[in-house]
């Protein structure tokens, strides 16, 4: 088993936002988010793949750019505050979660 | 250097496309751009990347996923995001590595796969392949996202 745990920020978001250029307010209005049913603004999905890519990379090394196969699906979201450990097991199971539950399932494997 | 913000259109900068717009099977226009030293030494800054997972054979190799804050460039370009869209999931296949240290001009091209109401949310699927533009292939995604509109 590999894992990390990142603590989320709202700087996290809006710096990925920077770069992505995302301007979709849920990542920002922590009231429209609210009012949406949420426990506050959401993370980008994009950055939690990539949390679990990087987890890949450190499994699978220089593999992982050739061969690589990353399926991921987001089932909560994440908010600032929320502690994410992000891992991938001996089979190339991947999750995230946060002390909410799961917010991300997904496999990372390498191609035949 | 092609940031990601000068080519992907905002929310709320054009009228956006709502569900009964998107047509399966259109194709989205091929968008090249490039990725430069910069933009993955900020990419590494911003997913919390650990730099040594990226070594190949002593070579800095960038996480091949920064080309995924392009993605959605390639598909908002046909049509211009709505407020309040939610990532679903993903698919990438990664085929060669972007490399750190030099300058990458990468085209992007896609099409809109599916797309489906389920429990009130509309769902859009749509696939990208990333090509060098000296013809190595890179990265293909299958995204899928939900929108209220």
């Amino acid at each position: 088993m590999i894992k990390k745990t990142i603590l989320q920020t709202q700087n996290l978001f809006d710096n990925y936002g920077q770069l992505n250029g995302d301007n979709d307010i849920l990542h920002y209005d922590d009231k429209f988010a609210k009012d949406r049913g949420f426990r506050g603004t959401l993370g980008h999905g994009l950055m939690y793949t990539a949390y679990v890519s990087d987890v890949a990379a450190k499994k699978y090394g220089k593999a992982w750019h050739y061969k690589g196969q990353l399926q991921v699906k987001f089932i909560a979201p994440v908010c600032p505050g929320d502690q994410l450990t992000v891992q991938i097991d001996e089979t190339g199971e991947a999750e995230c979660s946060s002390q909410f539950g799961k917010t991300l399932v997904g496999k990372a494997l390498l191609r035949e | 250097m092609t940031r990601p913000s000068e080519i992907k259109p905002r929310e709320d900068e054009q009228k956006a496309a709502l569900f009964a717009d998107w047509i399966i099977g259109d194709e989205f226009p091929p968008l090249t751009f490039t990725i430069t030293p910069d933009i993955v030494e900020e990419y590494f800054s911003v997913v919390n990347a650990d730099k040594v997972n990226y070594l190949i054979d002593g070579r800095q190799a960038a996480p091949p996923n920064v080309i995924a804050v392009y993605l959605m460039a390639v598909m908002y370009r046909k049509y211009p995001p709505q407020q309040g869209g939610i990532m679903i999931g993903n698919t990438f296949n990664f085929y060669h590595p972007i490399w750190a240290d030099e300058t990458t001009e990468i085209t992007g091209t896609g099409r809109l796969t599916n797309k489906y109401e389920k429990k009130g949310r509309k769902y859009i699927c749509y696939t990208v392949n990333f090509h060098r533009t000296d013809g190595v292939h890179l990265t293909s995604i299958d995204h899928t996202s939900a929108f209220p509109n």
